[in-house]
């Protein structure tokens, strides 16, 4: 599929908790197109002073419907000022960047491991996973509870609640995402019943640990990175990661990469 | 329909449109927005001998109207150019001007030597990029070194020579008459603006190389005044570039001097740019009556 600079309508946009934000946008050629770890580039228009899009991986999409959902989190001027699209604005974005997400054909368990919004790309993952017939557990880690916001979808997707953590230990077990990687290795381990594929997003820090455990656990893992993008479209050279292989560029030549190719930083 | 082609220092273009080195690559990661043959030219990125890794850590940032870079001009040198680059460019139909880099004189001409039987239309001598070390804006800055480095490209090929100058120099017109004196067919103006933005939190430089290039709107001022100051001090043609992102911006970079435009931020915001200024400057020749765009270069009245 080649690339598109589309018109994206508003339908709906909602808090659902201090600053993480649902928004709705109605783009059927993305929401058609769209393959699990995908992004797209976003305009944010009427801010003279911000030129550059912003980048957002697609949380859920309705292809009946035409539309899909942006889960993200008000952190600078574009993000605060996509608070205040009203259902009706159109905007623009390019889409559907990037390498998704690879499975390896024969997997049979997985693990998805979301932190804050990382659990955003994972989403799409977690249904394609699930409708093939793939084992799928979800970990996911927030600061608080109410930061949780995703775990109702993952519920309905997997038909039971996602392991959580919070930092602040207000929901499930207290402390880092990681601990629970640990322990669903040691069970599966257990059952007989090792992960074949893991998929981890969310802060640097988090990958960096949770691909570790994995890797040294023999589990093929994949991690979908952050880097500041001008061009979106694998022009500039602004997005680069370092790894085994050379720099490659995280718009194009990711987002998604092999853990055991990255050099983090 | 106004005739639209031009001759930029014997480079001829379907149209006074081209594109920033840099900020389009070699054309193919916007080939499903742009038909880079309906550009006058596709300028390619910054290319050096054997490749450079470009600079570590963040390379850019959001300014006010613009972006700070610090891409290092990573490219993967001459020869990947000429095997992948150059020959879907010219399966495409598009004239190319090549971005020439070198650590030093001699790293210039054997870029341009290596070329020499490859399908491009011109060389952009790039003296004037801020974000590395040896070579760039430091061979640029002087009259003496860029009579050096021009005069010894020159002698290298006979193909158009275009001379790409620094804005961040005192006076930018003595930069331009050395250049033209030494052998330049076309200079080409601004390169970015010598910037930088400080993280206070961590209270360094956002860049490991503390300083970047400021480019997009914010420096169209700028780069408009140096167009015009250089159409006054120089005969040869200007290729006009800084914050160009209309067709407006286009014409009145012609109308201070320029006989060819780029765009290069603008690419970022809007991935159609260059063709929409391609189209905006015929329709606007059209409904303003002009038969020639050509008329319009040095058009501004003072
Ligand atoms: C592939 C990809 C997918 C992403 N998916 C999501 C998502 O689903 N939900 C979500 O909330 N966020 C996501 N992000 C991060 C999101 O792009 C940034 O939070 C957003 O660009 C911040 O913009 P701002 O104007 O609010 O911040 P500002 O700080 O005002 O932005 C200034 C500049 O820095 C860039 N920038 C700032 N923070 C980041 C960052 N973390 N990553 C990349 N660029 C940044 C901006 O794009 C802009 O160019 C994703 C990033 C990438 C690269
Ligand atoms: C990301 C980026 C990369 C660039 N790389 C090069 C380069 O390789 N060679 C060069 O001569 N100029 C380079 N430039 C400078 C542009 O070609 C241009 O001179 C400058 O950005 C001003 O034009 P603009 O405001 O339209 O971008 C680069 C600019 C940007 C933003
Ligand atoms: S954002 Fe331009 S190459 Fe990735």
């Amino acid at each position: 599929m080649g690339l598109e600079d589309m018109q994206a309508r508003v339908h709906a946009n909602k808090q659902l908790f201090e600053n993480l934000w649902l928004m709705e946008l109605e783009c059927p050629s993305v929401a058609a197109n769209i393959m699990p770890g995908q992004f797209v580039h976003l305009e944010v228009p009427d801010l003279q002073a911000n030129i550059l899009r912003r980048p957002f991986s697609i949380f859920d999409r309705d292809e009946d419907a035409g539309t899909v959902e942006v889960l993200y989190q008000a952190v600078g001027t574009g993000t605060r000022a996509m608070r205040t699209w009203e259902p009706g604005l159109v905007t623009r974005m390019i889409g559907c960047i990037g390498r998704p997400w690879e499975v390896p054909y024969d997997t049979e368990r997985a693990l998805l491991v979301g932190g804050g919004v990382g659990a955003a790309p994972l989403n799409l993952l977690c249904q394609e996973l699930m409708a093939s017939d793939v084992g799928v557990d979800v970990i996911l880690g927030a600061q608080t509870e109410g930061a949780l916001v995703c775990r109702a979808r993952y519920e309905r997707t997997c038909g039971r609640e996602p392991a959580c953590s919070t930092d602040d230990g207000t929901y499930g077990r207290e402390g880092f995402a990681t601990v629970l990687v640990e322990e669903a290795l040691a069970r599966a381990q257990a059952e007989g019943r090792p992960y074949d594929y893991a998929a981890v997003c969310g802060p640097e820090p988090l990958m960096r640990a949770a691909s570790q455990l994995l890797m040294e656990a023999g589990v093929r893992c994949q991690v979908s990175l952050e880097r500041r993008m001008a061009c979106g479209v694998g022009a500039c050279l602004s997005c680069v990661v370092d790894t085994a292989s050379g720099k490659k560029r995280a718009c194009v030549d990711g987002p998604i990469f092999d853990a055991e190719e990255v050099l983090w930083r | 329909m106004a005739l639209m082609n031009v001759d930029l220092g014997g480079l001829s273009m379907k149209n006074p449109v081209t594109v920033a080195s840099g900020t389009f690559a070699a054309g193919r990661e916007y080939a499903d927005f742009v038909d880079v043959a309906k550009l006058g030219a596709v300028t390619t990125k910054g290319v050096s001998l054997n490749g450079w890794e470009g600079n570590p850590g963040v390379r850019i940032a959001e300014t006010p109207s613009g972006i700070l870079n610090s891409i290092g001009l990573q490219n993967p040198g001459v020869e990947h150019l000429k095997e992948h680059d150059l020959p879907w460019l010219s399966g495409q139909g598009a004239t190319v001007i090549v971005n020439v880099s070198g650590h030093s004189v001699q790293e210039y001409v054997s870029v341009i030597e290596a070329l020499e039987e490859s399908p491009v239309g011109a060389y952009e001598i790039n003296i004037s990029c801020p974000n590395v070390d040896a070579g760039g804006m430091a061979m640029g800055c002087s009259c003496a070194s860029v009579e050096e480095v021009v005069g010894r490209c020159r002698t290298a090929t006979e193909r158009p020579l275009i001379v790409k100058l620094t804005p961040n120099v005192t006076d930018v017109t003595e930069i331009a008459r050395a250049a033209e004196a030494s052998g330049a067919d076309a200079l080409s103006l601004i390169n970015t603006l010598l910037g930088m933005a400080v993280d206070i939190r961590t209270r360094r430089s956002v860049f490991s190389r503390v300083v970047g290039g400021l480019s997009g709107p914010a420096v169209r001022p700028v780069a408009l005044r140096m167009v015009w100051q250089c159409s006054g001090a120089v005969s040869i043609p200007l290729l006009g570039m800084g914050g160009i992102a209309t067709a407006e911006d286009a014409i009145s970079f012609m109308l201070a001097g320029a006989t060819a435009v780029a765009v290069g931020t603008a690419n970022f915001a809007n991935p159609h740019a260059a063709a929409d200024v391609v189209d905006g400057i015929q329709a606007w020749c059209e409904e303003e009556g002009v038969e020639d765009v050509n008329e319009l270069i040095g058009g501004l009245i003072c």
